[in-house]
């Protein structure tokens, strides 16, 4: 019984990515053939290598998103310390739901007027700083119960032993610290990488990021190319996913 | 014998709760004081003082005839020592009793380790994980990474507190062995009577934040709160019911 749920689960993971790789080397696909009338490169080449639009877009969210989840990485890790040995801890944390109680793209209008007026309404750095808003507090909460009184008191411990606040931090912390760290940077990529809404408003359409552009096509009704884009969209999580599992693989 | 650590006036005060009042405490050159309190009578707060992870909110803390309250905790080389041994989960055995060595950036680290390996009975377990240790197991490699810095004193907080009677007495004797081989000072703190006599040259106790230090060990047992003559008379009791 479990390997036939195993063997369902693996089908519903990879049927959509074979699918949509199909359908990325596909022209002319009509209802209710079965296959498409040709297998080309064509779609790939022309929006990879000759317009490259995909791959501009590609770098752009990869751009964007490993740049998110390294800054929530770091920025989380501090701030969720300070706020777990804080005593106001409970008020803080319940802070930090504010982001979750409201969707990212209510957010984005609510903020959109002093983006505009910095000038930050349709540049990466804008979307940068957007997702930030969004992303940070679902890191603090990921790394608030790694901060806990045996943390403190092993960095207290090397403290006596003679360790400056930095040794102590890159020798113990942080090695410590690492699924933490891990999960953070995995969960803030893949909320930056399926970021839509939040990213179209502030980025006004020019930041090209890929979940942009699968509905561009979409609306365009190019389906070949949207499932270019979907697929150039799962194959690196999937990539991480694997990274991921197998740092924690190693860790045990 | 010269005075090596004195309290003088010690208090702490969280918000409106006062912790520690008014505490002195005098403890000489290589001996070892034993530290009687129940649970929240202060004494970890105290202990942490002395180590500088606390500030006192009065008094001061001399240590060498020196004033070490705003000396940082790294400057002290005073080691404290919890309840949990507090491995580092990443490091080997070795790697855990070498940490403080590498801090210090000695030399010869890989002999000074394997001879406190050795010391401790603990040379076959160099390169085991902490998570492959028994708990008496890592509390000696605790012990030993805490030692090999040569620390001024040593402040041990209920370390044998999770462990059974029998692995308890065996440390209690290797505790004693190590810290009159290595000549230290130390402030050995227990709710255990027995283990506090076992332990301590000399015995002090606290309570509710107060602290009393014994002149000597008989003026403890004479003491009528200390528990030990209420300790003798149960046994005793317990004899004369058997015969």
């Amino acid at each position: 019984m479990n390997r036939v749920l195993k063997y369902i689960y693996a089908c519903l993971v990879v049927f959509p990515v074979i699918f949509l790789m199909a359908m990325s080397f596909a022209e002319k696909w009509r209802f209710p053939d079965f296959w498409p009338e040709n297998w080309t490169f064509k779609n790939w080449s022309s929006s990879i290598f000759g317009q490259g639009d995909l791959l501009y877009s590609l770098i752009v969210s990869l751009g964007i998103s490993l740049m998110l989840a390294s800054l929530v990485c770091v920025i989380s890790f501090f701030v969720s310390k300070e706020i777990a040995y804080s005593k106001y801890r409970k008020t803080y944390m319940k802070l930090t739901l504010i982001p979750y109680i409201l969707s990212p793209i209510i957010l984005a209008v609510i903020f959109q007027y002093y983006f505009a007026f910095t000038s930050l309404t349709g540049k990466i750095l804008g979307v940068l700083i957007a997702q930030l808003f969004f992303a940070l507090p679902f890191g603090i909460v990921i790394f608030n119960n790694f901060w806990n009184d045996k943390i403190l008191s092993l960095e207290q411990l090397t403290f006596t032993l003679g360790a400056t606040p930095k040794e102590s931090l890159l020798k113990a912390v942080i090695p410590l610290s690492k699924p933490a760290i891990i999960l953070c940077f995995f969960q803030s990529f893949l909320v930056s990488w399926f970021e839509y809404g939040l990213t179209r408003f502030i980025g006004l359409g020019k930041v090209k990021t890929l979940t942009v552009m699968v509905f561009n096509f979409i609306n365009e009704a190019n389906v070949f190319y949207a499932a270019l884009a979907c697929v150039l969209l799962v194959l690196p999580p999937i990539f991480l996913l694997y990274i991921n599992k197998k740092a924690l693989i190693l860790k045990q | 014998m010269s005075t090596f650590l004195e309290l003088q006036n010690i208090s702490k005060s969280f918000d409106e709760e006062t912790i520690l009042e008014d505490v002195n405490l005098s403890l000489e050159h290589q001996k070892t004081l034993s530290l009687i309190g129940a649970s929240g009578s202060g004494k970890t707060t105290l202990l942490k003082i002395i180590a500088g992870l606390e500030k006192a909110s009065n008094g001061n803390v001399v240590l060498n005839k020196q004033n070490i309250n705003n000396l940082p905790p790294q400057k002290r080389k005073i080691v404290y020592l919890y309840q949990d041994a507090l491995l580092f989960p990443h490091l080997s055995a070795f790697e855990n009793i070498a940490f403080g060595l590498k801090l210090q950036k000695q030399k010869n680290i890989r002999n000074t380790v394997n001879a406190m390996l050795e010391s401790l009975g603990m040379i076959e377990h160099a390169e085991k994980m902490p998570n492959q240790l028994s708990g008496g197991q890592k509390q000696r490699i605790a012990f030993g990474r805490a030692l090999v810095i040569k620390p001024q004193l040593l402040l041990l907080d209920e370390p044998f507190g999770a462990l059974d009677p029998k692995i308890r007495s065996n440390m209690q004797k290797l505790f004693k062995n190590l810290v009159v081989a290595q000549g230290l000072s130390s402030i050995f703190v227990t709710h255990d009577i027995k283990e506090a006599i076992i332990i301590g040259d000399g015995i002090a106790k606290i309570e509710k934040g107060k602290l009393i230090q014994f002149e000597s060990k008989q003026s403890f047992y004479n003491t009528k709160s200390s528990g030990v003559q209420a300790e003798i008379d149960f046994w005793k009791q317990l004899k004369n019911e058997k015969e």
